[in-house]
């Protein structure tokens, strides 16, 4: 995998993150893309999940619509950012 | 006395027909009336399927919410002649498929919005049967008609009215047909109730009505022998995994109704076909139940109605005793055996005596009703004549800030009309308790903390009853706004959740842990009144105190649109007012009571205000101050009918228009009861504001009257204790 493209991805689903779920008091590099996403000190649960979805769905084109899929996705930032790269419309993996 | 309460007449319109027969029949047929959406033009995308209500004439207005509840209402009340003494109608959605289409068609002429509000519904209907007592509107989500009739049962036994017209209605909409698919909560295959592979729910329209009564009519129907409500107090959207609310909400049911658990022989479940919530339910019934009674739910018939729901299944569960009929948990193959439950796969005629009805709804708002065949059971223990109310604290909101800020510009007679400071409405809440709340909300959860902080209750509130005679307009407005931005594709989920009108007593009960009932009421101008009104009902004698609030948001684009008093203009004002209020009287800063609640319209009704209150005599000598509510939009009309009251009572108190201070919003008049509380606290009412010397209160002359007038006459009595 290539790691420059993927920190770089990493680094823009924190942004959009913090922007869409109102995260106050939070900076990008305050995330930690390995640390529990839901549920986890953050108090992200399965609304902001479905936000998420929308926004992946909005911004990469990748339409998560099964809550098994979403759960193993939005484990961790790494986790999305790893899911959206293979699954992208044009991915060459 | 103890008093029965009879199901004397029912209507019904939904998916599966118009009338109780048809309704029946469909049941009995175990169909489904389940099919792709239609009513509205989708810009893309197949339309999912929906429960819509066939064969309804097309026409403007009013909306189709207005004319599903005035169908059902006009069959309730076919055999009867004279008009019940108030309506409660549980209702989510009010005129809001034609305000869709207003504001994506950009119009401005805001005489086309009158219906949007919840109260209107409502208030078409009362006027429609020609009801002058309260036409009260509960938004509780999808257990809206329960908790109505719910609320019914406590009027009629209060001995406050003889005959209630209760129900609920919804009509499909744009908001709650993207926002349920927005929440991936929209089974594509139907709707699949306790199925193993039930994906969700199917979004339904629909309405039913049920005349109660306490005279025994000549062939009742059934009798409604028992409610309870409960509040899950855990998250917004999502029940309670466990079932704790629809557990404690069924337990107080059965306890309210006399019964045990053993002699209901018929659930009909709430089962809405999705995953969580059909999980929740069955675990409350496998922890109440030894052996669940035979139970099914027909939302795989009918599709889910919302507010509707709940009327429709307590209609659905007459039947089930008047002709011995269970309908059968149409839409499920295969019971999914993680639920332990077995649902009816047929209909099924067998004797029925007793059911337990189940609602649940959004913001973890409980519902659950029990009916049964007439004078089957002994009699519900009378209960005594309930103590008064009693004010243990209380805050306010205006645009001049919090209630201290707001007091102090009021002694110089300063109006503090205006958008409440985002500071001030965010005041001691933590950021990420609010990072999902917009306006509305945070006055909520600000305004609860500040009436608990100002109270000596150690306890928090049980449980929470909450006027707004407009709900998150934010929320809604920014849900409509990305929906059509997005041409339909990406609606925020985050936003819907939000824009249900009991969003905001949700969130005060989970921050309270606050699991005792939970009543948003929408009365438009009267919300505050209304949400007292309620309290009165529902408010035991026990120790545990509640909390009553009224609040609006101000809105820049939709406030001058749908507020009939907020004309170009207009400052645009917002904020409103809480109470922690229990029967206990120790320790108390004053008591409240709401005396009066009727139409205007109607003959006599002046007369009518003034008895309630206690006749001239009592009146003139009783009260210190005046707090006079005239909205904007009907000043001429309450101004007649402040200068009758006062020339009639001959009442020589000061009189206060509060809106001239308070600024013109719905729940204004929430602000109205702090000021009168504050007055009393401090024993003197601030001069400015009557322009002349501070007039005192004196030991005998030591209450304030707050009174509502223009469409509706409303009256709430401060008084210290």
């Amino acid at each position: 995998m290539d790691k420059p493209i993927m920190n770089e991805l990493i680094a823009e689903l924190k942004v959009k993150i913090i922007d869409i779920l109102n995260l106050q008091d939070v900076s990008p590099e305050g995330l930690d893309e390995n640390a529990r996403l839901v549920g986890g000190a953050l108090g992200i649960d399965s609304i902001d999940v479905l936000e998420m979805v929308v926004m992946v769905e909005k911004d990469y084109g990748i339409a998560i619509d099964s809550q098994e899929v979403g759960e193993k996705v939005f484990s961790s930032i790494a986790s999305l950012a790893l899911y959206i790269k293979e699954t992208a419309p044009g991915s060459s993996s | 006395m103890a008093k029965r309460v009879y199901i004397a007449g029912v209507g019904i319109i939904s998916p599966l027909g118009k009338g109780l027969t048809a309704t029946e029949e469909a049941l009995r047929d175990n169909r489904s009336a389940i099919m792709p959406l239609e009513i509205f033009a989708l810009l893309h995308g197949e339309p999912l399927p929906v429960g819509q209500v066939r064969g309804l004439d097309e026409q403007a207005s009013p909306p189709r919410s207005h004319r599903l509840a005035h169908i059902a209402a006009m069959q309730a009340m076919a055999s009867c002649d004279q008009p019940p003494d108030a309506v409660i109608l549980g209702n989510t959605t009010g005129g809001i498929l034609t305000t869709e289409q207003l504001l994506r068609d950009n119009v401005d002429n805001k005489e086309l919005y009158r219906y949007h509000g919840l109260n209107s519904v409502v208030e078409y209907i009362a006027k429609e049967i020609g009801c002058s007592g309260p036409a009260l509107a509960v938004s509780t989500a999808c257990s809206s008609g329960a908790v109505a009739i719910a609320m019914a049962l406590a009027m009629l036994r209060s001995g406050k009215a003889k005959a209630v017209l209760a129900g609920g209605v919804d009509s499909l909409c744009r908001l709650t047909y993207f926002g349920f698919h927005s929440l991936q909560l929209v089974d594509r295959e139907g709707c699949r109730p306790l199925d193993a592979d039930r994906h969700g729910m199917a979004v339904a329209e629909g309405a039913a009505l049920l005349l109660l009564t306490t005279d025994k009519p000549d062939n009742p129907l059934a009798e409604l022998l028992g409610a309870g409500l409960s509040c899950d107090a855990y998250h917004p959207a999502a029940p309670h995994p466990e079932g704790r609310g629809a557990l404690m909400a069924m337990q107080a049911a059965l306890a309210d109704a006399g019964l045990d658990a053993a002699a209901i022989d018929y659930i009909s479940l709430h089962g809405t076909g999705t995953p969580e919530n059909d999980l929740a339910e069955s675990k409350a019934i496998n922890r109440l139940f030894a052996t669940p009674p035979p139970l099914s739910s027909i939302k795989g018939a009918t599709g889910h109605s919302l507010a509707a729901s709940g009327a429709i299944e307590a209609v659905v569960s007459a039947i089930a005793v008047a002709k011995n009929f269970l309908p059968a948990n149409t839409g499920c193959q295969n019971p999914d055996p993680a639920l332990g439950l077995t649902p009816l796969m047929q209909p099924t005629s067998q004797r029925t005596t007793a059911v337990l009805s189940n609602s649940f709804g959004f913001g973890g708002n409980n519902g659950c009703l029990v009916i049964t065949k007439p004078d089957r059971f002994s009699q519900p223990v009378p209960g005594r004549v309930k103590p008064g109310l009693a004010i243990h604290g209380c805050s306010c909101l205006t645009g001049a800030g919090n209630t201290a800020a707001t007091m102090s510009l009021l002694a110089q007679g300063v109006p503090v009309a205006g958008m409440a400071g985002l500071d001030s409405i965010s005041a001691n809440l933590p950021s990420h308790m609010v990072r999902r709340l917009k306006r509305l909300p945070r006055m909520t959860l600000s305004l609860a903390i500040g009436a608990h902080n100002d109270s000596a209750c150690e306890a928090k509130p049980s449980s929470v009853f909450m006027g707004t005679g407009w709900g998150a307009l934010s929320e809604t407005y920014d849900f409509l706004t990305r929906l059509t931005d997005s041409r339909e594709q990406f609606p925020s989920p985050t936003d819907f959740v939000g824009s249900v009108h009991n969003g905001p007593a949700g969130q005060a009960a989970i921050m309270f842990g606050a699991t005792g009932a939970n009543i948003t009421i929408s009365g438009g101008d009267y919300s505050f009144e209304q949400a007292l009104l309620a309290a009165d009902l529902l408010i035991g004698e026990g120790k545990e105190s509640c909390l009553v609030l009224g609040a609006d948001e101000g809105h820049q684009v939709l406030s001058p649109l749908l507020d009939p008093s907020i004309a170009p203009g207009t400052l645009l004002a917002d904020g409103g007012g809480a109470f922690c209020l229990s029967r206990k009287t120790e320790g108390a800063q004053c008591l409240v009571r709401i005396p009066f609640y009727q139409r205007s319209a109607t003959e006599g009704c002046i007369n009518s205000l003034i008895e309630a209150l206690g006749g001239v005599q009592t009146l003139k000598s009783k009260y210190a101050l005046l707090l006079a509510g005239i909205p904007a939009a009907v000043r001429e009309e309450g101004e007649g009918q402040l200068a009758r009251f006062m020339e009639q009572s001959g009442l020589k108190a000061p009189v206060i228009r509060y809106r001239k201070f308070a600024g013109e919003f719905a729940s204004a008049s929430a602000v109205a009861a702090v000021m009168a509380v504050s007055f009393l606290a401090s024993g003197k009412i601030p001069g400015p504001l009557v322009s002349g010397d501070a007039p005192a209160l004196e030991s005998n002359k030591n209450a304030i009257l707050v009174l509502g007038l223009g469409r509706y006459l409303s009256a709430m009595e401060f008084s210290r204790p």
